[in-house]
């Protein structure tokens, strides 16, 4: 026990990470974890051959590390978070996925991003999406 | 990797995969045989991630070393988390939960048998 601590929530909003936040949550931390394992093995052993995607993949994997620990914590300080967060993430699969489209070359290895995604069966797309709309579920009630 | 233990682990991953979504749609938080269920495949990940890397220890050498030993590793930490995290608040949801795990068990060793060819 930490001693005294201000309810997470707040007033009337309901939690990000109670019913089917938990499954949003999980999925985040799937992908945190595959994005952060793929960076981690793409930057250790073949940094040369494609720089710029796997610098993307480790800023995919710490977009969805953040996204993770922000959705589960659930105080109004990490909601705040989740969202930057998560709008970075729709930004950036939006971007990596139409760059990766009109510039092959540039992706020369593939990011979790690359075409939208599709690697990982258009989640990647879909997930901020989710991710966004499940903040406006849950938001606090202004009083 | 061993095939046949590849494609047990699976089929007893989808197994877990359909169980999740039958309790998320009955309604139900997973019950005891399912928690235990979970627990079975999580021993058969594990023992498929003991042999193989018993068999790159022993001289074999995929491919594409490093993101083959990244999956037998990542594998095996899956199902324990998600257990946790469906444990916290049990509802149709933490049935979900546990699904997606075994989805992810199941896709990565589909993946590890592609991975699973010698370098050169």
């Amino acid at each position: 026990m930490t001693g005294v601590q201000a309810e997470p929530t707040g007033s009337a909003g309901r939690r990000t990470n109670s019913g089917a936040g938990r499954v949003l949550i999980a999925v985040y931390g799937i992908f945190a974890l595959a994005a952060t394992a793929r960076a981690s093995v793409q930057l250790l052993t073949r940094f040369d051959e494609a720089p710029l995607a796997y610098l993307l993949s480790a800023l995919a994997g710490l977009i969805y590390i953040v996204a993770t620990i922000t959705l589960a914590r659930d105080t109004p300080a990490s909601r705040r978070l989740a969202l930057i967060a998560i709008i970075f993430e729709l930004i950036g699969v939006v971007m990596v996925g139409t760059l990766s489209l009109l510039y092959p070359e540039a992706f020369p290895r593939a990011t979790v991003w690359s075409l939208y995604g599709i690697g990982y069966g258009f989640v990647p797309l879909v997930l901020p999406i989710l991710g966004l709309a499940w903040l406006w579920h849950t938001r606090p009630h202004a009083s | 990797m061993i095939d046949a233990l590849a494609y047990s682990v699976i089929a007893v991953a989808g197994v877990a995969v359909i169980w999740g979504i039958v309790t998320a749609i009955t309604n139900k938080p997973p019950g005891k045989a399912q928690l235990l269920y979970a627990a079975g495949v999580e021993v058969v990940t594990v023992v498929q991630s003991i042999i193989a890397i018993a068999k790159i220890i022993g001289g074999f050498r995929p491919a594409e070393l490093a993101t083959t030993i990244g999956y037998l590793i990542g594998i095996v930490i899956l199902i324990p988390i998600a257990w946790l995290w469906a444990n916290v608040e049990r509802n149709r949801f933490s049935g979900i939960v546990l699904s997606l795990a075994a989805l992810a068990v199941l896709a990565m060793t589909l993946r590890l048998l592609m991975l699973w060819i010698p370098a050169g």
